[in-house]
């Protein structure tokens, strides 16, 4: 079989419609699609469901031995021994290995030091708990401000800060002098992890030379080429699977020791070697959110311009990452000046979480945004109209703040502060996103078989999001067929080439590909019935699983039949013109505050958001509430906490690393607008930028204290409440 | 956890002679709390003794009380209709109690012989005086959900047992068994501030011994009132909470009980916010008195001053919900 | 003792006040190896034959009295269906139904389940056809990465058998044992009420 990929004439403008694009370009309405844009139930529900869906946790092989690492109690140490002679010789050991050298530098607490493989999960863990380590321990810093200390000893090899780039525009003491009114003040938001379902691990087989790894992974063949690097061999010998992922959010996009440290120990063994984290580790070693910082002096004219913005930022991305994050976050400040410094300090390191910077830059913006509006004396939705950019189609705030307003009931928001009698307050806030996407990665193969089965193959990834309905159901929609005729096959490096399921760009990276080599099948396949029956392919069409043309109609299987012994075989890659990038979106919120106890509810979100083309209603909704819903957690209870003294994570778990039950979530309703002429974009990230945002401005609201911290704890609550009574808050 | 040995009694005699057995010795009730402690190392045992079919799951009216096998259920407790009737406070502590998945597993003794949430004596790493280290963590520590009376020991945790507050409040006994027979002592003489010398533990129970009944006495005219300021409904413990007994004559109250929970290294119980109520009738207004007087003496950590004001307020709500009053 | 009508009792047993001192020697405590002069009765710590009944299917397990049900049904059973994510009963992705009550199966350990009824998602569909919690979750899309989703619709189905109509706030308060992190609260909340043929809103 061919795997000719098309090729085009490389376009001086890259965005450029290529030929196929515009010949295969979505349909728009008012044209009827059955599927592209509807509500289609995910394909894989029923696995789900039922617990037949296989993830790498689930994953069981002949002779499987069970791996476990051991890591490092102290934040900063030096490894002076690894003595692993005790744990070589206990109960059902069959392999152990030493990660780090002697003299190495432990940099944060759950850095790994080495690893065990036995015949059983406890054996593997009684083993590790023999290994014994001897550290020299080492001064570290688990707090920004001592890593900025000057008195603070070097402890990170290049220094405990590095400065990034100062960006500057305008003319900021002209700006300043302009201002009718100036707010100084610092907002900041904290690390939080990410707390994936399913931690992070793999299932490492060796034939041969040749590696097969079940990875819960974010990008198959990223991982693919990462782990052949790591262990020095071909990436030709190397297939990565991952079916069914629980949750990535962003730090699952590379190959870690949790997935090189099973490939080593099933090489050592000879037998397939399982790694699969426990939650503690998760906490301590598979990424974060950095934390943010932002010390802000800001001024706005008499009517309400904004006119002056000067930032100093900082952040921790833990032992060796950085924290950076956009800033003002979208709405125009003319003259503007901002520098930034990253912190480092010993903990483990950050990975990108659910729109990366984001959600930070959004929270220091719009809470002062709302103090802005309050010192002119605008309404918050009002003043921000004022300073948005222009209205364009990708960048429509304007017009969802208007239509959110009129669903949301603002106009009966009360000024700040006036949130009634008693001790429950109630107040509303809103704020704003927006979000790249796009995506130029992803070949797709498609093969049409003389029994009426279609088999759609993308080396993608779901990792809830849908993809694998996604990949069916745009296939189908362009054939013409239903859904359940058509196989996704998806998470695996036998399939054609799908970059990372990240930055909101897999849907944008595979559809046009899916799409154009659907067109194309469908083309060949009625070129092939057409000369068959006699018919003119082009007098032919396909619709819901049925050939009509020339007079004659015929079920999808009984046209297949005509194609014989040879399948219709096609092959296309990301082409341009059916995808674009940057995504708007606003959300309002509802809460109520108990002051007696500080205690923060939600009481109901609207969120308004725009992706492009919807390519499943259902499953974009989904991906909106999900964003809500973390935004909520990180607004409310989520904070990843380190002793001060000892450097050590106190909450590495889910009983004191809080995360919402049932009871504590709202309503939340979703606004989707279908952009189709603007091609796909994606939407997995911009709806959790804002939420917290929208809430901290309702607290505001509510009690009229403006609290520039998350989370939002009832202690730090109660906290603000009476320093704002004492006279201590502006 | 570290590997183990296994047995299930059908008896409380045979319960009782098993936990003598060599080494370490556990007993195991609904498990919602042991295993997790084992799984962290913070607990190892050699013999764990499967207690439930051993002790009375069952409740049963006893001299105008109840008597309450520790094996019961926190779910069946809270559903109960001789507790929700008689002891509403205790129905509702136990029904609040984690989540449905604990309560069907989690037990009355469980419960009361809960240990420490503390974060420090949860994780391993920190060798905390109740793990036979010498020093507790939580001083110019995360203090925040740490003690702010009875904190001069050398532990600062909170009693983590919701039902441990109701329980003081009704003036319920608890029944021990032990090698030399049966002992009953009353609730609020079970449970012990931390001492050098006791740090270890949270309660007067021997290794050798089981608690095996909640014995509460009849309620006679009393009112009681329950409130717990929960950041999270479920999945999380309370912050602060009160129960509150009171009866009255003539339209005010004559006797009164107050006890904290989470406040404390045992339920806390506040004589000052029992003299501000008695003699008043059950209202706002002495609520607010009886919660201003039951925080006199707290001495926050670091971190934990809040604890004050949310004390106040859970003992004012729990006093209105005695009253039958809206907070 | 007098009767009672507490639904919950499982059984009664009378309690003796004196107890005779078994004759048990106390027992060295050994390092890490033999264990300790053991209790009568008592099993392990290495292997030892534990029968389940998972699905109404009997399972011949040989498994240390350690494992935890949860790790005897997706290890040994070889059942995957309910996963792991906490271990310590925090966030009810391990949810199984076991007579008749929802549990953490990663808080208990297996050989206590021994002659109990366990019911876990893989059993739930029968002849291929799915059971209507299930089908309502298909429905309502109150799934997304799909790993907390066995441990819902057990909270789910146990729900729906211990109240066979039950109020909003019953469905609330009995699904409060499961986490999400993909966010399907609101979906799963749906789903509840279209099983229970309740009006949601």
């Amino acid at each position: 079989m061919a795997n000719e990929t098309t090729q085009q004439p490389p376009a001086a403008n890259p965005n450029e419609p290529t030929a196929n694009a515009k010949k295969y370009a979505w349909a728009l309405p008012p044209a009827k699609t059955a599927i592209l844009s509807q509500r289609v139930e995910r394909v894989d529900g029923p696995a789900k469901v039922s617990g037949t869906a296989r993830y790498t946790y689930d994953i069981h092989r002949p002779g499987m031995l069970w791996a476990r690492a051991v890591r490092s109690p102290h934040p900063h140490a030096k490894i002076v021994d690894i003595d692993l002679s005790a744990a070589k010789k206990a109960p059902g050991v069959r392999a152990v290995l030493a990660w780090r050298d002697p003299g190495a530098e432990v940099m944060y607490q759950g850095d790994v030091v080495a690893a065990v493989a036995a015949d059983s999960e406890d054996h593997a863990r009684d083993a590790a708990r023999l290994v014994n380590v001897t550290y020299e321990t080492l001064p570290f810093s688990v707090r920004e401000a001592t890593s900025m200390d000057a008195a603070t000893p070097k402890i990170f090899p290049n220094g405990n800060t590095r400065p990034g780039q100062t960006a500057e525009a305008g003319d900021l003491a002209a700006g300043f002098k302009a201002a009718a009114h100036i707010v100084e003040a610092t907002y900041d938001t904290q690390v939080i992890t990410h707390v994936c379902l399913e931690s992070h691990g793999a299932v490492c087989e060796w034939n041969g030379d040749k590696l097969t790894a079940w990875v819960s992974t974010q990008g198959v063949h990223a991982t693919r080429q990462q782990l052949a690097g790591a262990l020095k061999i071909p990436e030709a010998n190397v297939r990565v699977i991952c079916e069914y992922m629980g949750g990535g959010f962003g730090s699952k996009v590379s190959a870690d020791a949790a997935v090189v440290i099973p490939a080593r120990l099933a090489l050592m063994t000879g037998t397939p070697v399982k790694l699969m984290l426990d939650r503690k580790e998760e906490h301590l070693d598979s990424g974060n959110r950095p934390s943010a910082f932002s010390k802000i002096r800001a001024g706005v004219t008499a009517d309400g311009k904004c006119v002056a913005f000067d930032a100093q930022t900082w952040g921790t991305g833990g032992a060796g990452q950085g924290a950076q994050f956009p800033l003002p976050y979208i709405y125009q400040f003319a003259n503007r000046k901002r520098s930034h410094l990253d912190v480092y300090i010993n903990a483990g390191n950050q990975r990108p979480m659910r729109a990366p910077g984001h959600p930070q830059g959004c929270f220091a913006t719009e809470v002062l945004m709302d103090e802005l509006a309050d010192l002119v004396k605008m309404e918050p939705i009002e003043f921000r109209l004022k300073n948005l950019p222009p209205t364009a189609p990708d960048a429509m705030w304007a017009e969802y703040y208007k239509i959110g307003a009129k669903k949301f009931g603002w106009n009966k928001r009360h000024a700040t502060g006036d949130g009634g009698k008693g001790h429950l307050k109630k107040g509303m806030g809103v704020s704003a996103c927006q979000w790249g996407g796009g995506g130029r990665a992803g070949n797709a193969h498609i093969d049409i078989f003389a029994d009426g089965s279609v088999v759609v193959k993308c080396g993608t990834q779901d990792l809830g999001t849908g993809t694998r309905t996604v990949v069916g159901g745009v296939a189908a929609d362009t054939l013409g067929i239903p859904l359940s005729m058509v196989k996704a096959e998806i998470g695996d490096t036998l399939l054609p080439f799908a970059g990372v399921s990240g930055g909101s760009t897999a849907t944008a990276g595979i559809t046009p590909a899916i799409r154009i080599a659907a067109g194309r099948a469908k083309d060949a396949f009625l070129a092939r019935v057409g000369a068959a029956t006699g018919i003119d392919p082009a007098k032919l069409t396909i619709a819901n699983g049925r050939v009509q043309g020339g007079g004659k109609s015929l079920s999808w299987k009984a046209a297949c039949k005509h194609l014989g012994q040879e399948p219709i075989s096609i092959d296309n890659a990301w082409e341009p013109g059916l995808s674009s990038v940057n995504t708007s979106g606003v959300q309002f919120a509802e809460v109520t505050v108990d002051t007696d106890t500080g205690i923060v509810k939600v009481d109901r979100v609207l969120a308004i958001q725009d992706c492009g083309l919807v390519i499943n209603k259902l499953l974009a909704e989904s991906q909106v509430y999900g964003g809500v819903i973390s935004s909520i957690n990180f607004a409310l209870f989520e904070d990843r906490i380190l002793d001060r003294r000892t450097g050590q994570m106190v909450n590495p778990n889910m009983e004191h690393y809080l995360l919402a039950s049932m009871q504590d979530i709202p309503p939340v309703e979703v606004m989707l607008m279908n952009m189709p002429e603007r091609g796909v974009i994606g939407i997995g990230e911009p709806p959790t930028v804002p939420t917290a945002s929208a809430i901290a401005n309702a607290v505001r609201n509510a009690t009229g204290v403006t609290i520039r911290s998350l989370p939002l704890h009832p202690h730090r609550v109660l906290a603000a409440l009476e320093a704002h009574k004492a006279g201590r808050n502006a | 956890m570290k590997a183990f040995a296994y047995v299930s009694p059908a008896t409380a005699q045979d319960a009782l002679a098993a936990l003598k057995a060599g080494g370490i010795v556990r007993p195991l009730a609904g498990g919602q709390d042991l295993l997790a402690r084992m799984k962290d190392y913070v607990e190892t045992a050699d013999t764990l003794v499967n207690v439930k079919q051993a002790l009375d799951s069952t409740v049963t009216p006893a001299a105008g009380g109840l008597r309450i096998g520790a094996a019961v259920t926190l779910d069946a407790l809270s559903r109960n209709a001789q507790v929700l009737r008689l002891y509403p406070a205790l129905a509702e502590a136990a029904g609040k109690v984690g989540s449905p998945q604990i309560r069907h597993q989690g037990t009355v003794g469980g419960n009361l012989n809960q240990r420490p949430r503390c974060w420090y004596f949860r994780q391993e790493e920190f060798v905390c005086f109740k793990k036979g280290g010498n020093r507790c963590f939580s001083v110019d520590g995360e203090n925040q959900y740490n003690a702010i009376f009875g904190n001069d020991g050398p532990s600062k945790i909170v009693h983590a047992s919701s039902l441990a507050v109701p329980c003081v409040a009704y003036g319920a006994r608890f029944v021990i068994a032990g090698p030399n027979g049966e002992r009953e002592v009353p609730a609020a003489e079970y449970f012990t501030l931390p001492t050098m010398q006791n740090v270890k533990k949270e309660n007067i129970l021997g290794d050798d011994e089981l608690l095996t009944h909640v014995v509460l006495p009849a309620p006679g005219r009393i009112r009681s009132g329950h409130y717990e300021v929960r950041f999270k409904e479920s999945r999380d413990w309370p912050m602060a909470f009160a129960t509150v007994v009171v009866t009255t004559r003539g339209g005010v109250v004559d006797s009164a009980r107050v006890v904290l929970g989470a406040v404390a290294p045992t339920p806390w119980r506040s004589e000052a916010a029992e003299r501000a109520l008695v003699g008043k009738p059950l209202n706002a207004a002495s609520a607010e008195a009886a919660a201003e007087a039951a925080v006199v003496g707290a001495k926050p950590l670091s971190q934990n001053a809040y604890k004050i004001q949310i004390t106040k307020t859970a003992v004012t709500r729990a006093i209105l919900d005695a009253a039958g009053l809206k907070a | 003792m007098a009767q009672h009508d507490d639904e919950s009792a499982v059984s009664r047993r009378d309690f003796f006040k004196s107890v005779g001192v078994g004759g048990l020697a106390t027992g060295v405590l050994a390092a890490t190896e033999a264990a300790p002069q053991a209790a009568p009765g008592a099993v392990g710590p290495g292997a030892v034959p534990v029968r389940l009944t998972i699905n109404g299917r009997p399972y011949n397990l040989h498994i240390e009295p350690r494992v935890t049900l949860l790790d005897a049904v997706r290890d040994h059973a070889l059942l995957t269906g309910n996963k792991r994510v906490c271990d310590r009963g925090t966030c009810g992705a391990c949810t199984m139904i076991v007579d008749g009550h929802t549990v953490y199966a990663c808080s208990t350990l297996a050989i206590e389940t021994v002659g109990k009824k366990i019911r876990t998602v893989d059993g739930l569909a029968k002849d291929g056809q799915l059971h209507k919690v299930q089908e309502a979750f298909c429905d309502r899309d109150a799934m997304m990465c799909g790993f907390c989703t066995p441990g819902f619709v057990m909270a789910t189905v146990a729900l729906l058998e211990k109240f066979p109509s039950p109020t909003p706030t019953q469905i609330r308060h009995e699904l409060n044992g499961n986490v999400c992190r993909c966010g399907t609260f609101n979906r799963v909340l749906e789903a509840a009420h279209q099983a229970a043929g309740v009006q949601h809103g």
